[in-house]
C-alpha cells in the first residue's frame, strides 16, 4: 500500500438513531472513519452492533440521522433515489449472505442483472457476464437455476454478479454466513483475488473473526461505536498464518 | 433498463406464475367480451330502428292533418282535433323559422280504368315543385309536372304491377298494367256526388303517365299524383257535371287541404318547428315525434347493455390490480435486490405496468377473437330471443336484421380500452412497488 492511499469512502460523525416508542436506540453513534481505495476493509462485529446498518448507511440504503459519508468524493447521503441508483450502477457492487439471486434466472441471466439496470448493449454484457462466470470458476453452471446450484456455486454467481460491472466499491454482506468452513475460504480467497486484480476496494461485514484476516485493515465495532481500527501487517499467505493472527487481533471484545 | 430487457423480464414474471396470470386474463377476456356484445347488440338494434324509420317516410317531413292526432309524449294517441287547413295557413307556416318547404295537399279517392280491369286508388294532389322539394322518388319513364306542363300524371309502378283486377271475375287476381300499351281511363267516384242526368259523365283519358320506381317508403308507393293546378282545373270540370247543390259541395273541397306537408332544413329543428306550428293552434305530425320516444327506450336499454359491459370490465380491472398486488408481494425481496442493484425507480414503475398492460392486452386480444364468435353465434342463433328484445323498443321489423354489428373501429378500441384498464388498475400496485425500500434486499430470512 501507498504512503499517501486514496480516500474512497469517508465517515463523518455518522449518526443512525431508530425510535422504538418513546426509546431512541443509537444504532450507528458517531462514528467516523476513512476507507482507502483498494483495500480490503472489515467490520466487525457482534449482532446488534450496529456494522450491517453501518454497512446500509454506507451503500446509501438506509438514509443517516446526521453526519457525512462521501464516496467516491460525492455525498451518498443527499443523494435521492435515481441519482443513487446510478451511482449504484457505476461504483457499487454488492454480495449478500444468503445470495439474492434471482430464482426464475439462470445464472448467466443473474451476473448480466446490473448491466441489464445499466443499459449495457445485449452481446457486450453477455461476454462480461460469461468472462466473469468463468473467473469464479462455473463455466459449466451458466445455464443453472441457482436451486440447482450448491451454497457455494450460488454464492459465486453472487461473487460474478457483484464484480461483474467493474464496480469500484464491493460491499459485502456476512457473504459465508451461509457457508461451511472450506467454501468460506474458497469464497473469501476468491473475492480478494478478483478485487485485487482490478484494485478494488471491498468493505466486508462480518461477525466471524476468523474471516477478520482477509482483511487489510479490521473496524471493530461494538454498541454502534468504532472500539478498535486495527491494521493487519502485509502478508503473503493468510490461509497458513490464520491462527496465529486471529489469536492477536480478535481478544474477547466481540464475544456477544 | 431497454425496452426489449423490460418486456423479456415483464413476460418472464407473467410467465412464472402461469395459473394466476390466466385466471387474471380470463377475467379480462370476459370483461371484453361483454363489453363488445353489448355494444354490437346495441349497434345492430340502432341499425335496425334507422332502417324501420327510415321506410316509413323522411324523417325531417312535418304534417299537418285536417284531423290532427293527439299524441302524448310517450307517443301515445289520445284524440283527433280537426283543424281547417287552407292558403292562410300555408303562407304562416312559410313564415316558420327552418321551414325549407311547404307543400299544401289534397288527398282523395277515384278509379282508374283499363279495359275490363279496374282499381280503387287514392288521390294525392300537390304543387309540382314538392315533387323535387320533398325527394319524392326517381321516375321509370314520364317527367314530373312542371309548371309548363302540368298534365303529367305519376303512377307508382307498385300500383300499376299489383292493382288493377277485373271485378267480374271469380277471384280477383290482380293484373299488371301497362301505360305505354293499355289505355287508362281516369273518373272519380261514382257514390259521393250525384251526377246532373243531362250531362255527360266525367272521364279522363290518361295520356300523359310518368311512371315512378318502386319505394322503401310505402307512401309513396300507394298514391297516384297529379299536380295541383292541373287537379283543380279537372275536378271543376267535373264538379260542373254534377247536380246543382252537389256542384256547391265538391267545389267547397277545394278550399280547404287534407294536409299541409313541411320539410324542414334539419332533422334536428324538427322538433322545434312543430313546436313552433302548435303555438299557432295546430296539431302537427311527424316521424320525429314517434322516434322521439322510441329513441329514447332504445338508448336507455343500449345503456343498460353498455353498463353490464362495463360492470363485467370493472370487475376484472379489480382483478388485475389485486393480481399485481399479490404479485409485489411476492417479490418484495426481488424488488429490493433490483434496486440494490442499480435498477432504477421508474424502471420499477414500468415493469409492474407493462405487466399489468399485458394482462390488459393479452385478454383484450383474445376477447375480441371471442366476441366475433358470439356475435356470428347471436345473429346465426339468437333470433327469438332478440326479437322480443328489439321489440320492446319499438322495433317490429326485425326481419333480416343482423342482432349483433361489430364495426370495423370496435375491436381497435376495445383492446385499447382494456390495455388502458390493465394501466390504469396496474397503477397504485406499480407506484407501491416502487416504494419497496432496498433494504429488502438486506434482510437475510428467507
Amino acid at each position: 500500500m501507498g504512503v499517501e492511499p486514496k480516500k474512497i469512502i469517508e465517515v463523518k460523525n455518522v449518526r443512525k438513531i431508530y425510535r422504538m416508542g418513546n426509546e431512541k436506540i443509537y444504532a450507528v453513534d458517531d462514528i467516523s472513519f476513512d476507507i482507502y481505495e483498494g483495500e480490503f476493509c472489515c467490520l466487525l462485529g457482534s449482532s446488534g452492533s450496529g456494522k450491517s446498518t453501518l454497512l446500509n448507511l454506507m451503500a446509501g440504503i438506509e438514509k443517516l440521522t446526521s453526519g457525512q459519508i462521501i464516496m467516491k468524493g460525492q455525498p451518498i447521503h443527499k443523494m435521492n433515489e435515481t441519482r443513487l441508483a446510478r451511482f449504484r450502477q457505476k461504483y457499487l457492487g454488492f454480495v449478500f449472505q444468503s445470495y439474492n439471486l434471482i430464482g426464475t434466472m439462470t445464472a448467466l441471466e443473474n451476473v448480466e442483472l446490473p448491466l441489464v439496470f445499466k443499459r449495457t448493449p445485449k452481446k457486450k454484457r453477455k461476454t462480461m457476464a460469461k468472462e466473469m462466470l468463468v473467473k469464479v470458476g462455473l463455466k459449466n453452471r451458466l445455464q443453472h437455476k441457482p436451486k440447482e446450484m450448491s451454497g457455494g456455486q450460488q454464492q459465486r454467481v453472487g461473487i460474478a454478479r457483484a464484480f461483474v460491472a467493474k464496480p469500484s466499491i464491493v460491499f459485502a454482506d456476512e457473504p459465508t454466513g451461509n457457508l461451511d468452513t472450506k467454501t468460506t475460504m474458497e469464497v473469501m480467497n476468491l473475492i480478494r483475488e478478483i478485487a485485487r486484480d482490478n484494485h478494488q476496494t471491498i468493505v466486508m461485514v462480518t461477525h466471524d473473526q476468523s474471516l477478520a484476516e482477509y482483511a487489510d485493515r479490521v473496524i471493530r465495532i461494538l454498541d454502534g461505536k468504532v472500539q478498535s481500527i486495527e491494521t493487519i501487517k502485509e502478508e503473503t499467505n493468510v490461509e497458513e498464518e490464520n491462527n496465529g493472527v486471529v489469536g492477536d487481533t480478535a481478544d474477547s471484545n466481540c464475544v456477544n | 433498463m431497454r425496452i426489449s430487457d423490460l418486456i423479456k423480464m415483464g413476460l418472464r414474471n407473467l410467465s412464472r406464475r402461469k395459473a394466476r396470470t390466466g385466471l387474471t386474463v380470463l377475467g379480462v377476456i370476459i370483461g371484453t367480451i361483454s363489453i363488445v356484445i353489448m355494444v354490437s347488440i346495441g349497434i345492430g338494434m340502432n341499425n335496425s330502428f334507422d332502417k324501420q324509420f327510415m321506410e316509413n317516410g323522411a324523417m325531417t317531413v312535418i304534417r299537418i292533418e285536417q284531423y290532427g292526432s293527439i299524441i302524448d309524449d310517450e307517443g301515445n294517441w289520445l284524440g283527433s282535433k280537426e283543424q281547417v287547413l287552407d292558403d292562410n295557413l300555408v303562407d304562416m307556416v312559410r313564415q316558420v323559422d327552418h321551414v325549407k318547404a311547404v307543400a299544401p295537399v289534397l288527398d282523395t279517392s277515384a278509379m282508374l280504368y283499363s279495359g275490363k280491369y279496374e282499381t280503387y286508388i287514392s288521390l294525392r294532389a300537390i304543387g309540382h315543385e314538392a315533387f323535387a322539394e320533398f325527394g319524392y322518388p326517381e321516375l321509370i319513364s314520364g317527367a314530373y309536372p312542371t309548371a309548363e306542363n302540368n298534365r303529367s300524371v305519376v303512377i307508382p309502378s307498385y300500383v300499376l304491377e299489383n292493382y288493377f283486377y277485373n271485378p267480374n271475375s271469380r277471384n280477383y287476381e290482380t293484373v299488371a298494367i301497362d301505360p305505354k300499351e293499355d289505355e287508362l281511363i281516369f273518373k272519380f267516384n261514382e257514390w259521393r256526388y250525384v251526377r246532373n242526368e243531362r250531362k255527360k259523365e266525367f272521364k279522363l283519358d290518361l295520356t300523359n303517365v310518368a311512371i315512378m320506381e318502386e319505394s322503401d317508403n310505402w307512401e309513396h308507393n300507394s298514391y297516384v299524383y297529379f299536380d295541383m293546378d292541373y287537379y283543380k282545373e279537372i275536378y271543376t270540370q267535373y264538379a260542373n257535371t254534377l247536380k246543382l247543390e252537389d256542384r256547391k259541395k265538391a267545389m267547397a273541397e277545394l278550399d280547404t287541404y287534407s294536409y299541409i306537408m313541411i320539410n324542414v332544413d334539419n332533422i334536428k329543428n324538427v322538433t322545434q318547428v312543430q313546436e313552433d306550428i302548435e303555438a299557432l293552434g295546430y296539431v302537427t305530425y311527424s316521424e320525429m315525434q314517434y322516434l322521439e320516444p322510441l329513441k329514447q327506450t332504445s338508448d336507455m336499454l343500449q345503456m343498460v347493455l353498455g353498463a353490464i359491459g362495463a360492470l363485467a370490465m370493472m370487475v376484472s380491472a379489480i382483478n388485475i390490480a389485486n393480481t399485481m398486488v399479490m404479485s409485489i408481494y411476492e417479490r418484495t425481496k426481488e424488488i429490493g435486490i433490483m434496486k440494490v442493484l442499480g435498477c432504477l425507480v421508474k424502471d420499477v414503475k414500468k415493469l409492474f405496468l407493462f405487466e399489468a398492460a399485458m394482462i390488459g392486452l393479452l385478454g383484450g386480444i383474445v376477447g375480441i377473437a371471442l366476441s366475433y364468435l358470439a356475435s356470428f353465434a347471436i345473429n346465426k342463433y339468437g333470433g327469438p330471443l332478440f326479437q322480443t328484445l328489439m321489440q320492446s323498443s319499438g322495433v317490429y321489423d326485425v326481419g333480416d336484421a343482423k342482432f349483433s354489428v361489430i364495426p370495423f373501429w370496435l375491436p381497435f378500441l376495445a383492446s385499447g380500452f382494456a390495455m388502458l384498464i390493465g394501466v390504469l388498475a396496474g397503477y397504485f400496485p406499480a407506484r407501491r412497488a416502487t416504494k419497496i425500500s432496498a433494504i429488502e434486499a438486506m434482510k437475510t430470512d428467507s
